[in-house]
């Protein structure tokens, strides 16, 4: 077992660090630069621009910017932003809870929403509920989230006037509360598509489950119905969803972006696209290796858990 | 649904699995709308009065049916059922183009990488896995906002991004098939690897490759509307049901129809998708229980 | 002469004035005056009854972040709103063109001694009551440790212009400063009013990376707010310094909220979320519904810049001065400004803005007809090819025009311009680009065919234009400069030389009026329409006064109260 682990952290990390080769050229090979943005406003000479192109080290070659960058990055500096000349790790931190915030949110309405429409769904197979639900789940999968972010907010915020329209908090009112107003759509919105998969996942896992031997032999020895669900089907039916969850990470942080672009959120999904926009590369190359890592720690968790949940399953 | 009736006459392998599909209601009534789709965004322009790119000025924000445009006009005048036809065309084509590329460039790596194993097989999952790091709208945003945007480069971007996972499915599939008793003897009659690879090994994992073919077209379309909204997809004066949204997302007070249409038509397209993708798995292969 | 940009960068270079008194009293006195004009809900000049001790706050949205608060590193407009209220300039411009001072006692001129006669030496006496937000009086030496500061190599500075020639700084007295030009600069008083702000010494010697230090997020300044706290990518808010030199402020807080939708920053505001729409305003389609909300004042005022269709005048068709002239003619000016911008912006024929005071009246008015431009094209030779695109001489009319990405009103101009030129054959294609690329090498290095662009032609207050249309600053041919449009007049060169060696304003005026009507006449760019920003506040806000003399209406936010 422990032999697994150190093996597949030793992959993991020799996907970091291909995964920070391919960003950083895919970013500095492409056009415009992080001073484009001055160059049109007339208050920034050519000589200024070049000057500031020096002292920012963006005209040494491209080879000798990613070592340094690298190196750095390992012993724990990874940059600092050309915009507001704070430490990328501040930065990323600085947004992280917004988005950790939202995420989970959504994930724990994803979770107990999708979970009780996959259990009932796979219950009561091919009745109308099941029926709608399918169809929900698969039009839900189906539903551009950012248009239906902005139908919410055109009809919650605009028309009905119950939900603010985008941001955080209210200035000023840093209450718990004033939070959760903030939080209900953009995590609605997050939460529809994770919705749909968790119900599809729980209802097909559900239905494997239910058809085995063992709750047959269950039901002949008597055991009352919804003792069989909750204490062997349930148990069973949620442990390859654990695994799955583990998997859901870049679905997730990709659906928050999006989520966060409608509702003005100001987390990470939004710093990323501000941070592309201005091209300020030492923060997007830390989101880039801080989503990967994230997501790499994901899929080993899933993995370690799969293998000690499932003893058929060791993988050498 | 009706109970399966027991049929004691052999039918071939496709015909069992026509029958299956068959059964699928849902998976029918989508692949009905998608060829409606198809149909209407390739010959639907011929039989409209209106160019999608005619910009009439005085006639902005015509509300649907209210006059002779069906659907109404949007900002600058042009007519919305065109315009939807001909974001249609480009976005259907989009989405089964870079399906196309996807699948053809995840089969070519997924089915060396499996073949041949070893060192190479390593490596190349491991190039494979890298990228799957990146969230696909990362990827794809970081990809899109550095390079200049048009049909070429959407497709190859949104390809881009969904050619790993088949990269991955083939190959689990041809690593587990090229043991099988079928291919050694291939190899014993002495068929080159090449055509051992794509004659043999590949056709056998296809039932998992078409599902992941249809359910990738519909999330091609997705993200092209994703990425056309924010502006680096398609660009004007073309037409594509992403950018139709972009343009209408800040007169979604004043002219909601021109969100409303879009809208429902990437959802209906991609819903249909998504439910003809279920079926053929279920036709194809009833075992499989993949969610 | 003209044209020279040479050591001492680019702008006006002045060598060789024999009055040049008169020419600093031009550079010094004669920003561009505003007028009041488009609101129906026009503010006075001064507020009227502000209350004694500051209360309430005002929450100001804005589309972009703010992000750099050192104010002498490279930042753009919207960080421009927090160096306003955080620090102090000597000086700066009101609206009307006037010069106030600020962190000086008076600005100097050569009536008052200020200035030598020849412009080359500035003696400038400071205010004495003066006290950073942590409570350190501020002196001279802070102004001298700001000019060394932009000098220093190490340091990021935004732009060494006008300070670069400053040399032998002396405090003679905590409230006295005297420095020695290289060279007469007359914008350098512009640049002081507008984009110098004064760093304090005491802090900032201290630090070991001028680059990066805790000053940069918890900036201390002179200005009429001190910093409070910053949620990134959320919020950042200011709060009143009640040791403030000068009038106000009267608000208790002022919260800069980052929206970065236009859409939803609209809705924000009509919803009573945000009290005051910053940059990049109120989106123009929303502006005549924002005029009837209730408890609302919405103000449409005029910018510095210039929206036009900038050629790339060594392309192809474009050298043709026969094309441009056709292609001008069959823009629809009149439908852009009033159907796309939904009227609010005013046409214009020149680069100069209508507030300025070199603006030359008179110039040929444009009318769109189309006939018209088929004729001369066809007259000069451009005949029709295949699919309608003329041709001439193997050169077809085709070619792209570019914009940045994502502006919804610039593409519908596109769409506009390119069914209007197909009418008279010429063929347009859209190629968009993000903002950091189409500004990057792209536009400096003149690789486009045509952009979409609004510019400020202006230098401060100062209309020498070398940068920008001298033959000299063409930077895609080794010049030092703007002139992206790779214009080439000798008539131009001479004027701009002349009309920076000129001291008297009348005759400044009349140089820079033949240089209006020569690049009017030679169509170097296709003018559409002087810039306008549309901005809300809530209603019993007082002492909002836009300032076209400045990049942000937000500048005054220390004249601000609620009545």
């Amino acid at each position: 077992m422990a032999r697994y682990v150190v093996n597949r952290l030793a992959q993991a990390i020799m996907l970091l660090v291909i995964v920070s080769g391919i960003g950083f050229a895919i970013l500095h090979l492409a056009p415009g630069g992080p001073l484009s943005q001055f160059a049109v406003s007339g208050q920034m000479t050519q000589e200024d621009l070049d000057r500031v192109t020096r002292q920012l080290g963006l005209d040494r070659p491209l080879p000798v910017q990613y070592l340094d960058w690298f190196g750095r990055m390992v012993r724990g500096d990874w940059g600092r932003s050309y915009r507001d000349g704070e430490a990328v790790l501040s930065v990323i931190s600085s947004h992280l809870g917004a988005t950790l915030e939202l995420m989970a949110t959504a994930t724990i309405i994803a979770v107990l929403l999708g979970c009780w429409i996959g259990i009932l769904g796979a219950l009561r197979r091919y009745s109308l509920f099941d029926t709608l639900a399918t169809v929900g789940a698969m039009i839900a999968l189906s539903i551009p989230t950012f248009w239906f972010g902005l139908v919410t907010i055109y009809v919650f915020s605009v028309k009905l006037g119950w939900l603010p329209a985008g941001n955080r908090q209210t200035i000023g009112d840093g209450s718990f509360l004033d939070l959760l107003h903030h939080l209900i759509a953009p995590a609605m919105v997050l939460a529809l598509v994770e919705t749909a998969m968790w119900g599809r996942f729980m209802r097909s896992s559900m239905l494997e489950v239910i058809n085995q031997d063992y709750i047959r032999t269950a039901r002949a020895k008597g055991m009352p119905e919804w003792r069989i669900l909750t204490v062997h089907a349930l148990r069973n039916a949620l442990l390859p969803m654990i695994t799955v969850a583990g998997l859901q990470f870049p679905t997730l942080l990709g659906g928050a972006l999006v989520a966060e672009t409608v509702f003005t959120w100001p987390g990470m999904g939004r710093l990323f696209l501000d941070s592309i926009g201005y091209r300020d590369y030492p923060v997007v190359m830390g989101i880039l290796m801080f989503s990967a890592t994230m997501v790499l720690i994901g899929s080993l968790l899933a993995d370690i858990l799969y293998a000690v949940v499932d003893p058929r399953i060791r993988v050498g | 649904m009706t109970a399966a009736t027991i049929s004691t006459v052999q039918l071939a392998p496709g015909q069992a699995a026509w029958r299956r599909f068959r059964r699928h209601r849902l998976a029918l009534a989508g692949a009905v709308i998608i060829l409606v789709l198809v149909l209407g965004s390739a010959f639907g322009p011929y039989l409209l009065p209106f160019d999608d790119t005619y910009i009439d000025i005085m006639k902005r924000f015509a509300p649907p049916l209210s006059g002779a445009h069906i659907l109404g006009t949007d900002e600058l005048g042009r007519d919305v059922l065109a315009r939807l036809m001909m974001g249609g065309r480009v976005s259907l084509s989009i989405g089964i183009v870079a399906m196309v590329i996807a699948m053809a460039v995840g089969i070519a790596v997924g089915a060396f990488a499996g073949f041949y194993g070893g060192v190479v097989g390593a490596v190349l999952m491991r190039l494979v896995d890298a990228v799957l790091c990146f969230p696909t709208i990362f990827l794809l945003l970081a990809l899109a906002a550095l390079t200049e945007p048009g049909l070429v480069t959407t497709t190859v971007l949104i390809a881009a991004t969904a050619w790993m996972a088949v990269a991955r499915v083939v190959e689990a599939q041809v690593r587990s098939l090229r043991e099988r008793e079928f291919a050694v003897a291939a190899l014993a009659f002495g068929s080159s690897n090449l055509r051992i690879m794509f004659r043999e090994l590949v056709p056998n994992a296809i039932a998992p490759i078409v599902v992941a073919a249809t359910l990738n077209v519909a999330k091609a379309i997705l993200l092209e509307s994703y990425v056309s909204y924010l502006g680096y997809g398609i660009q004007p004066p073309a037409a594509s049901w992403g950018n139709m949204l972009n343009n209408a997302q800040i007169y979604l007070t004043s002219a909601p129809w021109l969100a409303i249409a879009p809208g429902l038509a990437i959802t209906l397209a991609v819903t249909s998708f998504n439910f003809l993708g279920d079926g053929l798995r279920d036709a194809l292969d009833p075992r499989m229980n993949i969610p | 002469m003209a044209g020279d940009t040479g050591k001492l960068g680019v702008g006006a270079l002045h060598l060789g004035i024999p009055n040049r008194r008169q020419f600093f009293q031009l550079g010094a006195g004669a920003a561009a005056g505003w007028t009041l004009s488009g609101s129906a809900f026009a503010q006075t000049e001064r507020p009227a009854n502000p209350p004694d001790k500051p209360r309430g706050q005002v929450i100001a949205a804005l589309s972009q972040e703010p992000t750099v608060f050192h104010p002498l590193m490279p930042g753009i407009e919207v960080d421009q709103g927090i160096w306003w209220q955080v620090f102090s300039p000597l000086w700066y411009i009101e609206p009307n063109g006037k010069f106030v001072p600020d962190l000086a006692r008076e600005v100097p001129t050569i009536e008052n001694g200020g200035l030598s006669a020849d412009g080359l030496t500035w003696k400038i006496k400071l205010r004495s009551d003066v006290k950073w937000h942590d409570g350190t009086p501020f002196t001279a030496e802070d102004v001298k440790f700001s000019i060394e500061l932009i000098n220093n190599p190490a340091f990021r500075a935004r732009s060494r212009v006008g300070h670069s020639l400053v040399k032998d700084i002396t405090v003679v007295a905590p409230d006295e400063i005297h420095w020695r030009m290289e060279a007469p600069y007359s914008p350098y008083m512009s640049i002081l009013a507008s984009f110098t702000f004064i760093v304090p010494k005491h802090i900032l010697e201290k630090v070991s990376d001028p680059n990066a230090s805790p000053f940069h997020n918890a900036p201390v300044g002179t200005g009429p707010f001190r910093w409070g706290e910053r949620v990134p990518g959320d919020h950042i808010q200011l709060n009143a310094h009640t040791g403030y030199h000068g009038k106000g402020p009267y608000l208790e807080r002022v919260v800069f909220k980052y929206i970065p939708d236009l859409t939803v920053l609209y809705t924000q505001f009509r919803t009573g979320q945000v009290d005051y729409t910053g940059l990049q305003g109120i989106l123009p389609n929303f502006v005549q519904e924002a005029k009837t909300l209730k408890g609302r004042k919405i103000f449409v005022s005029s910018t510095s810049s210039v929206e036009h269709i900038a050629p790339n005048l060594d392309f192809g068709p474009f050298t043709d001065r026969a094309v441009r002239e056709a292609l001008y003619l069959a823009i629809n000016k009149q439908a852009i400004i009033d159907a796309l911008n939904y009227g609010l912006p005013t046409l214009t024929e020149s680069f100069v803005p209508q507030q300025a005071w070199p603006f030359q009246q008179g110039l040929p008015q444009h009318k769109y007809d189309p006939a018209k431009a088929n004729a001369l094209l066809d007259a000069a030779g451009w005949v029709r090819g295949s699919g309608g695109v003329r041709e001439k001489g193997g050169v077809k009319l085709e070619f792209t025009n570019s914009t940045t990405s994502g502006n919804a009103v610039r593409e519908q101009t596109q769409q506009l311009l390119i069914q209007d030129w197909r009418a008279i054959g010429a063929a347009m294609r859209v190629n968009n680009m993000p903002a950091a690329v189409i500004w990057g090498e792209f536009w400096q290095q003149s690789k486009f065919n045509s952009v979409l662009v609004s510019v400020n032609f202006m230098l401060g207050s100062d209309p020498d234009v070398t940068p920008r249309f001298g033959s000299g600053a063409i930077p895609a041919k080794g010049g030092r400069g703007y002139n992206t449009y790779q214009y080439q007049s000798a008539e131009a060169d001479r004027l701009l030389s002349q009309g920076a060696k000129q001291f008297d304003l009348a005759q400044r005026k009349a140089t820079y009026g033949e240089l209006q009507k020569l690049i009017r006449n030679d169509l170097a760019i296709l003018p559409l329409f002087q810039g306008f920003i549309a901005e809300g506040i809530k209603e019993g806000l007082q002492g909002f006064r836009p300032n076209i003399n400045m990049s942000i209406n937000s500048w005054n936010m220390r004249e601000w109260y609620w009545a």
